[in-house]
């Protein structure tokens, strides 16, 4: 079956989805589920009284059945007393859609899943700034990351053909791929810089934001510097000069290969 | 057709009315069998050597180095296992790149089930293979490198020229899958020295299920169909006349008409960039930059957008007539997003959010408009929803 085949009520659900947003308040909750890897993250709100779901809310990025399906289970659980809401399964919500394609079932059927984390977060008294799972930079109150110590195995196999501890000459990554690892200030300036010789500069950082200072932040966050956050990088790969490196996903704990063909640490 | 903007000439393309005007008598006038002995059958053949002849003239080839096969998938399979098979004592090793089509990428895998090895070479920022990165790759053992002309998905034209030059001398045959560059760019095999070209009909407004493989004089390669041994052996099964009548046709019409419809269509892909880069926040062109023009197909706009997935982008668009696609893992059977994409070096999330615009012969100068009467509208809804989005100017 096509992705696209969805029933009416799926697409009608994201066409028109509904309780679309965040809350807040003091008896809120959140639950942030996501999977990288079909690309499908999901925020569920919840404001709790008397153990009830007196109001959700949602925000989703992902394909059509991702935000039908978060859609639909804000309809299905509001007013529910949360023991009931705990029972609302994956399964419920595909059949209030009138089913989901077959490859659609697992991935983009996120929703329960959240809406189970938000009321766990909420009996655990986690409030929505300390949710955690959220894979990408989120949070409004960034904890302070600390400067990144990072040790890459075969780091100087590559020194000179793609790994840098210096970069005297901007213009030599002009048009390159080129990750700078978050070591404070001087290298979130240098990604900065780099992006006037090179489209695709990457700052990776272990912590969940970089370790800089405001100002750097905000210049950041102006900047075509991609952040790459609760990344890690473990080794480098190539044939005679860097290609790929092989990062650690901090958030997810998995590993995959990024492609590029310079990395600076800064000394 | 309903009336929607088209804007996915990539995946496929109509068939140009001259074309099947073209096809009409072969269908139940001249239906012979071109290897039958008698007269029916002899028109037949004639009618097959003629197309034969303007097929190869349209791509620089002679007319026995063009082999119809049932289009540009069988060309790649006939190809690379053909290739790969008839010359395996020579040895075992063949180099793709990690922009190949999908096409080529499960035929690799198969090869290594098959006891061959396969060596992916890498892309650079925009897409393109280099032949120092080919080169370094080459062992004694490599007989074979295949590279796709241009990227089916993100339209960048690879340096095949240079490639095939690189190989000149090194006894190591270059295959290249030319679907998504024909009608696009120029292509003339007396030029550059490529030993074997997969084409499709279709990709020049020709009839669907119709291809060709050029195989360059000298090059041996195996059958992969066995039967009746039409097509100098390479391809068995009686030829499919009308479509090759239509390719003909297609590349016909295609030479008169190739330089004024490149210029027109990269007219229309340049507005559609130069406006969604500025009227759409957090949009990027994926791919090539738009010059030196050589470097991308004329008729490719990628782009990502911060914050959005593709799929969604798609059926937004979908609802609003219009035709696009996209590399987002939603929209594959394999949940996993275009690997040409992550071989550029994105990220997940950032390859999720791709859009792809394709335009062609029949596209109108007025699409770009209705394009973009809907798609800044597509990407603030879903940006909306998103919590992924933060817009830079919120920062």
């Amino acid at each position: 079956m096509k992705s696209t085949q969805y029933s009416e009520k799926t697409l009608e659900h994201f066409r028109n989805p509904r309780n679309v947003g965040t809350l807040e308040g003091p008896n809120v909750a959140v639950g942030r589920v996501g999977n990288p890897v079909c690309g499908d993250m999901m925020d569920i709100y919840i404001d709790v009284e008397d153990d009830r779901i007196k109001d959700i809310k949602f925000q989703t990025f992902g394909c059509g059945s991702a935000v039908a399906t978060s859609s639909m289970i804000t309809e299905l659980v509001v007013g529910m007393q949360l023991d009931e809401a705990l029972k609302v399964s994956r399964g419920d919500v595909a059949d209030a859609l009138d089913g989901l394609p077959p490859i659609k079932m697992h991935c983009s059927n996120l929703a329960a899943d959240a809406l189970h984390e938000a009321i766990k977060n909420w009996r655990a008294g986690v409030r929505p700034e300390d949710a955690t799972t959220t894979p990408v930079e989120k949070s409004c109150h960034p904890r302070p990351a600390e400067v990144a110590v990072v040790e890459i195995a075969n780091l100087d196999d590559y020194k000179g053909s793609g790994a840098y501890t210096r970069v005297d000459d901007l213009s030599a990554l002009a048009d390159q791929r080129v990750v700078v690892l978050d070591t404070g200030d001087r290298a979130a300036q240098l990604a900065i810089d780099l992006t006037d010789h090179t489209s695709r500069v990457v700052l990776m950082t272990t912590g969940k934001e970089p370790s800089v200072s405001s100002a750097v932040r905000s210049a950041l966050r102006l900047s075509d510097v991609k952040l790459l956050t609760e990344a890690q990088p473990l080794e480098l790969k190539g044939e005679g000069e860097l290609e790929r490196i092989r990062v650690h996903d901090l958030n997810e704990d998995e590993e995959y290969e990024l492609t590029a063909d310079a990395l600076v640490v800064l000394e | 057709m309903p009336d929607v903007v088209y804007a996915d000439y990539q995946s496929s393309k109509p068939v140009d009315p001259r074309v099947v005007e073209a096809m009409l008598p072969y269908f139940a006038g001249t239906f012979g069998n071109a290897a039958s002995l008698h007269a029916v059958g002899d028109e037949a053949t004639a009618a097959l050597e003629r197309a034969r002849a303007v097929v190869a003239g349209f791509f620089g080839a002679q007319p026995q180095e063009i082999i119809f096969t049932s289009g540009a998938t069988e060309a790649n399979n006939l190809a690379i296992i053909g290739y790969a098979m008839r010359n395996r004592r020579k040895g075992d090793h063949v180099i793709i790149t990690e922009a190949e089509h999908i096409s080529v990428l499960n035929i690799a895998k198969y090869l290594e089930k098959n006891g061959f090895r396969v060596t992916r070479a890498p892309i650079d920022l925009h897409g393109r293979v280099s032949a120092k990165k080919l080169r370094a790759r080459i062992t004694d053992e490599t007989i074979l490198v295949s590279v796709g002309w241009a990227s089916n998905e993100i339209g960048t034209v690879q340096p095949i020229a240079e490639i095939a030059e690189m190989l000149g001398g090194t006894g190591v045959a270059l295959h290249t899958d030319a679907v998504a560059a024909e009608g696009l760019v120029p292509i003339d095999m007396s030029l550059v020295p490529v030993s074997l070209m997969s084409l499709s009909a279709n990709d020049i407004y020709g009839p669907r299920g119709l291809g060709a493989l050029y195989v360059r004089k000298g090059v041996q390669v195996a059958p992969v169909l066995l039967g009746g041994g039409q097509e100098h052996g390479l391809r068995s099964g009686t030829e499919d006349l009308a479509s090759i009548a239509g390719m003909a046709a297609a590349a016909e019409i295609m030479t008169a008409e190739m330089p004024a419809e490149v210029a027109r269509i990269a007219g229309i892909r340049d507005r559609l960039v130069a406006r969604v880069l500025a009227e759409i926040p957090d949009s990027h062109l994926n791919g090539a930059p738009l010059e030196p023009s050589d470097g991308r197909l004329p008729s490719n706009a990628h782009f990502r957008f911060d914050g959005v997935e593709g799929e969604a982008m798609i059926l937004s668009l979908r609802d609003q007539g219009v035709a696009a696609a996209t590399g987002s893992a939603c929209s594959s059977k394999t949940l996993e997003p275009s690997h040409t994409l992550i071989s550029c070096g994105l990220l997940h999330e950032e390859a999720h959010g791709s859009l792809e615009f394709t335009f062609g012969r029949f596209s109108k100068d007025d699409d770009v408009d209705r394009i973009m009467a809907v798609l800044p509208g597509v990407i603030t809804r879903l940006r909306v929803l998103s919590p992924l989005y933060k817009a830079k100017a919120h920062a």
